[in-house]
């Protein structure tokens, strides 16, 4: 089997579509990433003209800094709970507004308007949120409860799942609306011809059709947890202490105000390392299940 | 339950109003106004004066409601520039993310040879990239590419930032374009080009419209890459401009609150009108009905 | 016909426009970082230079201090930095280190300068910074509170602790405190080791780097991080660290709270409150029972050394030192005090009674003896964390010491 001068040429113009692209990507991200791999083997504080080399120090130290332990342990448990927290009640929501219930429109405004807002701008809501609102409203009802979420190590991070979620829920929703109105009504009307209950027909027909729109919402949010910070940046800055620290913000931190530019590429490029890592897994999870279903 | 009902968007599989019906409205209702509750108690809070937002509880009403916090927001953001600068950013990169990725996605999907499998993976990558940890780097390639402080310089590198998820959604909508009509029009003489722009780009609208509508928020709320790249009064964005508010020995709060209301309910009201569209736009059966 | 007469008309814009350039519309560009006590300072300025020099145009990019200036300066390095630079007064040390400010010793408008500020602006007997104004930095207490209980200004520990107690029996929180924001804990940490440390020994921060003290060892730095301790245990400690600043403040206002260890960023808090709130400031009592009031200069006009227009710069700082009226009005706006020679400003100040008086005595100590020894980012701020994660209950007093000499390379300003 060999190429005709044809088949050559269509597979350059298939090519020259994704030149560009692939260009453009090359530019802005990837060039940027070999040059901090570059400053990864430097101590270089991000000011000063000379830049020491110093190998794979750098790496070296990250093993026993305890803050990237740290920072990673808070990161990872965001992002495991965020996946599954906001992926079950967009669903869930996506599914009781599907239809059939009055003033559809205004719950679904209200859900997804949080999203339009920008991360910073929600740390500071949920700060007045846990510091003042919340505080007035246990009062009100009368509650014992402490709302100051923000102001302990050990309820930080629900404090910001709270956050997160009420942000992003409404924007996934629209995800898995838009799925669920992509499944065919026949196939709901041949099941229920054939008997099945609304339990049965939402496992069987619904869930599988709703593939595709999982591994996007998945990918999305898991990879949008772990590299959260505008979050943190008006709200807590990563405390108390060092308590909802997530790895961006350490790296970022480290970086520019900690004036370790070197140290802190090192740090960039391990995250990429396993964030490729983790990334490949899911994908080639997802994907496998996708097919299957 | 007709399929017009159906095409419209706005009905889901018929339900008569039963308890169960009524159960989840009052579920759905206390849901909401959780939900709600943030931006109403901010509402609240862009019509009271500095001192009333210290002393007074959220919940009351201001005492003489006024309209100062906007005024001084409009005026600190240079709203006017600021918003336009931000919708003209937006608009600009999402449509040719939109197009690239698709080309892209399509171009990948329909050729198997290692340079499509490597471009693939290339791409996906991009996506765990965290930026922020790259900040100077790519000031520095932005810097002597004599990118900084243009409009243009800012746009190309959303378009950098957003191929990868744009390429990931593209191609999960793949399976829904036949490849039949596709090698329809290339027996009709059709270049891939033009198969791809007659043919597949219509097909592809549902996939066109959640990635514009994923991408649109990114660069709309980024702050990052609007910082480094076009941080002149000129060429500011929104979201940059906010974040004067929130300094760090001293915040400007009740402004805030009312450049907070100002940025957001537009959109939110104008998503009100147009959901139908929205999700329709982004369900894959209506092109079909 | 037309075409002549448009071509005749470019050619002479043409010839015209070099000239309109030699005679000067001269663009500076400045990088200003700004606390939100500033905004408002750039139409001030604008306004003053234009009446001066009407071709002088300042493009002005304004960003917070605290988050993004440092950020934006290492930008900037790399591609080119803007004609003039306002930041704090210990930037001159980062910057001027760097080799990027430009000399600018002997200019006729640091005439107008006080001498305290020149030398804040100065580095290594050079100066490079126009210092503005200055922050004090110290208790600032409810006079009218003092008062009415018959409390006296406390002068030693013994006596503050006296003053806790009395609060604490008239059911008033002794000191209204915002720990959320881990600056205020590096701030106040700071405060102390001024009056405990630096008072003693002014070159501690180059001894710790070379080895010759540390932080577990010291009982004065011990000392001054259980004032941290002092201040969490008679406060409202359920709060304090989901509590941010202005809230904080408006509750010292309601008397809620009778001191606060803050500076004068706080003024505006309060009188925005309560113009009428009478407070006042004291230095915080040492080991030693003679603390001095600090001041920190503020807000520093920097020139690039590579600037193309320096002839304009120097003329935009003449007009800055030199327009008084200028001046008097960002004092007003900022409520801050001034750094210029004959200027006062005109908004009340409760504390300024205070302040004078601690100046007749000579009890004023510039925070510069502590901010040019032990640099802000990466170190104060780091160990800030520590005495958080401490307070909270997640590590002991020795770890966060430790810790603080774990990261004895990155305290060089």
């Amino acid at each position: 089997m060999h190429c005709s001068p044809y088949e050559r040429r269509t597979r350059a113009q298939y090519a020259s579509l994704v030149l560009p692209g692939m260009l453009i990507f090359t530019v802005g991200i990837i060039a940027p990433m070999i040059l901090s791999l570059r400053y990864s083997f430097t101590a270089w504080n991000g000011f000063s003209r000379d830049i020491p080399w110093v190998g794979l120090d750098s790496y070296r130290r990250i093993f026993s800094d305890p803050y990237v332990g740290d920072a990673w342990w808070f990161t990872v448990r965001f992002a495991v709970w965020n996946t599954v927290i906001q992926n079950a009640f967009a669903l869930l929501f996506a599914v009781a507004l599907d239809g059939g219930l009055k003033g559809n429109r205004i719950y679904r405004t209200v859900l997804f308007a949080p999203c339009l807002i920008s991360s910073i701008v929600v740390g500071f809501i949920w700060l007045r949120m846990y510091s003042n609102v919340l505080p007035a409203v246990a009062g009100y009802l009368g509650l014992a409860i402490n709302p100051r979420l923000f102001g302990s190590p050990s309820t930080v991070l629900a404090g910001f799942l709270i956050a997160n979620n009420w942000q992003w829920i409404g924007y996934w929703m629209l995800i898995y609306l838009a799925a669920l109105q992509s499944v065919p009504t026949e196939l709901y009307e041949a099941a229920k011809v054939d008997g099945a209950s609304a339990v049965r027909r939402f496992f069987r027909i619904t869930i599988p059709m709703l593939a595709p729109a999982f591994t996007i919402c998945i990918v999305g949010i898991s990879v949008g947890s772990l590299k959260v910070y505008d979050l943190l940046v008006s709200s807590t800055g990563g405390g108390p202490g060092r308590a909802s620290t997530s790895i961006i913000y350490l790296i970022y931190n480290t970086a520019i105000s900690g004036r370790q530019y070197g140290y802190g590429s090192a740090l960039s490029m391990t995250l990429i390392a396993a964030l490729l890592l983790l990334a490949m897994v899911q994908l080639a999870a997802l994907r496998k299940r996708e097919i299957q279903l | 339950m007709s399929r017009a009902a159906r095409a419209r968007g706005d009905v889901g599989p018929a339900r008569r109003y039963s308890p169960g019906t009524f159960a989840l409205q009052l579920v759905m209702t206390a849901v909401a106004a959780v939900f709600a509750l943030p931006v109403l108690v901010v509402l609240n809070y862009s019509f009271k004066t500095k001192k009333e937002l210290y002393l007074s509880s959220p919940f009351a009403l201001p005492e003489a409601p006024s309209w100062d916090n906007y005024a001084n927001a409009i005026q600190r953001l240079s709203m006017g520039t600021t918003f336009l600068n931000t919708v003209f950013y937006t608009v600009v990169s999402v449509a040719i993310i939109a197009v690239l990725s698709g080309a892209a996605a399509w171009a990948i999907a329909r050729n198997k040879g290692k340079f499509f499998k490597f471009s693939y993976v290339y791409f996906i990558v991009g996506i765990l990239i965290p930026y922020q940890a790259l900040f100077l780097s790519i000031y520095i390639i932005g810097y002597s590419l004599r990118l900084t402080n243009t409009a243009y310089g800012v746009i190309l590198m959303y378009i950098a930032t957003g191929m990868s998820f744009g390429v990931f959604i593209m191609t999960s909508f793949m399976g829904t374009v036949p490849v039949e009509l596709e090698e329809a029009a290339r027996i009709d003489g059709c270049s891939v080009y033009r198969t791809f722009r007659s043919v597949v780009m219509p097909l592809l609208k549902p996939a066109f419209a959640t990635l514009i509508i994923m991408q649109a928020f990114q660069v709309w709320n980024d702050y990052l890459m609007a910082s480094l790249f076009v941080s002149s009064a000129k060429l500011k964005t929104l979201t940059v401009a906010m974040q004067a508010l929130f300094s760090q020995q001293a915040t400007d709060y009740s402004t805030a609150m009312g450049a907070i209301v100002m940025a957001v309910l537009p959109i939110a009201a104008l998503f009100a009108a147009l959901q139908k569209y929205f999700i329709k736009g982004m369900t894959v059966g209506a092109v079909k009905g | 016909m037309k075409r002549t007469f448009a071509a005749g008309l470019a050619l002479a814009m043409a010839i015209s426009l070099p000239a309109a350039f030699a005679e000067g519309a001269i663009t500076v560009k400045i990088l200003d970082g700004q606390s939100t006590t500033d905004a408002g300072m750039e139409k001030i300025i604008d306004a003053a230079v234009a009446a001066k020099y009407p071709n002088i145009k300042l493009e002005w990019e304004i960003v917070g201090w605290g988050s993004d200036f440092q950020p934006k300066m290492q930008q900037y390095m790399q591609s080119g930095l803007p004609d003039i630079m306002i930041g704090k007064a210990q930037d001159v040390a980062t910057y001027a280190s760097q080799g990027v400010l430009a000399d600018i010793s002997g200019k006729g408008y640091l005439k107008n300068v006080l001498s305290a500020a020149v030398t804040s602006g100065s580095y290594k007997g050079k100066t490079y910074g126009v210092v503005f104004n200055a922050l004090y930095q110290g208790v600032y207490y409810n006079r009218k509170f003092f008062k009415d209980n018959g409390i006296a200004v406390p002068k030693t520990q013994a006596d503050l602790k006296k003053v806790i107690e009395k609060c604490k029996a008239l059911g008033v929180t002794p000191f209204a405190t915002h720990f959320k924001d881990g600056w205020s804990i590096g701030n106040v940490t700071m405060q102390f080791a001024i009056n405990d440390v630096f008072s003693k020994n002014a070159a501690w921060g180059d001894q710790f780097r070379a080895g010759k003290v540390n932080y577990a060892a010291s009982p004065e730095f011990k000392t001054c991080y259980g004032y941290n301790k002092l201040l969490y245990d008679n406060t409202w400690k359920d709060e304090t660290f989901s509590l941010e600043q202005t809230e904080c403040d408006a509750r010292m206002v309601q008397g809620k709270a009778a001191m606060k260890v803050s500076g004068s960023w706080s003024i505006q808090n309060f009188l925005d409150v309560d113009p009428n709130f009478d407070f006042g400031i004291f230095p915080f009592p040492n080991q030693a029972g003679n603390s001095k009031l600090i001041y920190e200069p503020n807000i520093t006009f920097m020139k690039s050394k590579a600037t193309k227009v320096s002839d304009a710069v120097d003329k935009v700082f003449a007009v800055i030192t030199g327009d008084s009226a200028m001046a008097q009005k960002i004092y007003d706006l900022t409520k801050t005090a001034p750094m210029l020679k004959g200027v006062s400003p005109t908004y009340k100040n409760p504390s300024q009674k205070d302040i004078d008086a601690y100046a007749a005595k000579g009890q004023l100590v510039d925070a510069g003896i502590g901010n040019n020894q032990l640099v802000w980012g990466g170190f104060q701020d780091e160990n800030a964390k520590d005495i958080a994660s401490w307070l909270q209950g997640q590590s002991t007093l020795d770890q966060a010491l430790k810790a603080a000499d774990a990261r004895r390379a990155a305290s060089k300003p």
